[in-house]
C-alpha cells in the first residue's frame, strides 16, 4: 500500500475542511470495506484518509417527521437487524441478509455503497425506486440531490472533492403502496449480484390502476437506474398481460448490460424481463391486498 | 508517521505502534504473535482472517491496524479459558470439523459471534450466517455436524 496520512476529523464541516485542503488527493474513509482493498491493489493511491467514523451523528438510522432518515455510517448489519426498518421498509431488512457475508456486512457502510459507485450492489436500486434523496455536506454549506442522480458511471459520482455524503432521506411510502426487490445471482450466493430488480407502485382502490410505478435495475449499467419505458408501460392501468409483457420487454431494451463472468448481455435482458414480470405482479398484488 | 493505538486483545490492553497502512491482520500476528488468523484471499470472500472487533467478525486483512484503535479485538487464542477449550473448540475435535486448519480460526470466531448473538440457531440460520467462511478441504458436513451440536447444547 502506498503510504498516506490519517486523519480522524470530529464533525462533519472539519471532514471537508481537510478534504478541501487536499484537494482531490484524499478519500473518506467510513467502514473502509472496499477502499481497503482498492488501496492494496494499487487502484488509489491517495495521500490521506479521511476517517469519518469519529462522527457518531452518521451512525443513526432515524424517523424524521414522516421521513426516514439512514446516516452514512450505518452498516449494511444495522439495516438488516433495524427495528426501525423491520416496521417501515422490511425490504431492506430482507435483502441484507444476502449482501455479501457477515463481515462485510459488519465493516460496509450506506455511504460507502453509494459513494464508491460500485454497480454490483443492492441498496442503491431499491433505494431510488423509493424517490431517496441524499444530503452532502461540503465547504460551502451543503446541497441534496436525488440518489439517482447521484451516480454518473461505473465507479464515478457526483460527489466533489471537498463533499461528503452525510445522509439518505427516503420519503414515506403512499396508502396502498408496495414495495418488493429480488436479487438474482446466476453464480455462489456470496457472490455479488448479476441483476438486482426492485418495483415500487400504488394501486387505485376504485379500478386498481397502477399509479407512481417505480422500475430500479441494478448492476445491469454503469449505475442503477430507473427502467422509464417500463414504469410507463404500467402507468395509468390496472395490470394486465399486455402491460406486463410491454414492460418486461421495455426494461430489457432500456437497460444496458455487460457481458462477464456472470452472464452475457443476451441473457442478462431476458432475466431483466423475466424480474420485472414476476416482480410487478407480485407487488401490484400486495398493493392491491392493502399491505404497504 | 506511525501512531500508537491501545486495544483490548483477548482481554489484555495492548499498545502498539503502527504506520496507518498496515492492516489489522498483519500487526496481530506480527507485532502480537498471534498467528491463529491467516491470510487468505485477501479481498473479505473466504474468511481465514476473521477476528471479531467489539464481538462482531469482520475481516481484518481488510481492517486497517488504526481504525481498531480503542476498540476490543478476539482472536482464536482468546477462545479458551485456560486450559479448558471453548465448546466449539471441543465439538471442531469430536466431529473432526477441519483437516489442514487453515481456515478453521475464523469459523471458530464467526460461530461464536453467531452464537453471541443467537445461542440456539437452526440449520438454516447456521448455514446462512457461515455461508461466507469457506474452507477448501471440503469438511462442511462435519463442521455443521459441529456447531449444530454446540447449538443445540
Amino acid at each position: 500500500m502506498k503510504h498516506f496520512e490519517y486523519l480522524e476529523p470530529g464533525t462533519v464541516d472539519e471532514a471537508c475542511g481537510l478534504l478541501k485542503q487536499y484537494a482531490g488527493n484524499a478519500r473518506v474513509f467510513a467502514g473502509g470495506s472496499s477502499l481497503t482493498i482498492l488501496l492494496k491493489q494499487g487502484f488509489l493511491q491517495p495521500d490521506a484518509l479521511i476517517n469519518i467514523k469519529k462522527i457518531d451523528e452518521l451512525r443513526r438510522i432515524e424517523e424524521s417527521g414522516e421521513d426516514l432518515v439512514i446516516g452514512s455510517l450505518v452498516t449494511h448489519h444495522d439495516i438488516e437487524v433495524s427495528e426501525v426498518l423491520a416496521r417501515r421498509l422490511p425490504v431492506l431488512c430482507e435483502l441484507e441478509h444476502d449482501v455479501a457475508n457477515i463481515r462485510v456486512r459488519n465493516m460496509a457502510t450506506v455511504g460507502g455503497n453509494i459513494a464508491s459507485g460500485e454497480p454490483l450492489t443492492d441498496l442503491p436500486c431499491v433505494f431510488i425506486t423509493l424517490d431517496a434523496t441524499v444530503r452532502i455536506a461540503n465547504t460551502s454549506g451543503g446541497r441534496t440531490l436525488a440518489l439517482e442522480e447521484v451516480f454518473v458511471d461505473y465507479y464515478e459520482t457526483q460527489l466533489q472533492e471537498d463533499e461528503v455524503l452525510t445522509h439518505v432521506v427516503i420519503p414515506p411510502l403512499p396508502a396502498h403502496s408496495a414495495i418488493d426487490y429480488v436479487r438474482f445471482s446466476s453464480s455462489s450466493v456470496v457472490d455479488k449480484p448479476c441483476i438486482g430488480v426492485a418495483v415500487r407502485m400504488t394501486v387505485d382502490p376504485d379500478g386498481g390502476a397502477c399509479r407512481e410505478v417505480r422500475v430500479g435495475l441494478g448492476c445491469v449499467a454503469p449505475t442503477p437506474m430507473r427502467a422509464r419505458n417500463a414504469e410507463a408501460a404500467l402507468e395509468g392501468q390496472p395490470l394486465n398481460d399486455d402491460n406486463l409483457q410491454k414492460a418486461a420487454r421495455a426494461a430489457a431494451e432500456e437497460c444496458d448490460p455487460m457481458d462477464d463472468l456472470r452472464g452475457s448481455e443476451r441473457y442478462k435482458r431476458e432475466m431483466v424481463a423475466a424480474l420485472v414480470r414476476r416482480l410487478s405482479s407480485r407487488v401490484y398484488d400486495q398493493a392491491r391486498g392493502g399491505r404497504s | 508517521m506511525k501512531k500508537a493505538i491501545t486495544m483490548e486483545v483477548n482481554g489484555a490492553s495492548c499498545r502498539v505502534e503502527v504506520e496507518p497502512w498496515r492492516t489489522l491482520l498483519d500487526v496481530v500476528r506480527e507485532e502480537l504473535d498471534l498467528t491463529g488468523a491467516k491470510l487468505g484471499c485477501d479481498i473479505q470472500v473466504c474468511g481465514a482472517c476473521t477476528l471479531l472487533v467489539d464481538g462482531k467478525p469482520v475481516s481484518a486483512c481488510s481492517v486497517l491496524a488504526v481504525d481498531a484503535d480503542g476498540r476490543k479485538v478476539t482472536t482464536v487464542e482468546g477462545l479458551a479459558e485456560g486450559d479448558r477449550l471453548h465448546p466449539l473448540q471441543e465439538s471442531f475435535m469430536k466431529f473432526g470439523a477441519l483437516q489442514c486448519g487453515y481456515c478453521t480460526s475464523g469459523f471458530l470466531l464467526t460461530a461464536k459471534a453467531m452464537l453471541d448473538e443467537n445461542p440456539h440457531p437452526d440449520d438454516e440460520q447456521i448455514k446462512s450466517y457461515m455461508g461466507g467462511s469457506f474452507c477448501r478441504c471440503g469438511c462442511y458436513q462435519e463442521i455443521m455436524q459441529a456447531l449444530r451440536s454446540v447449538a443445540r447444547s
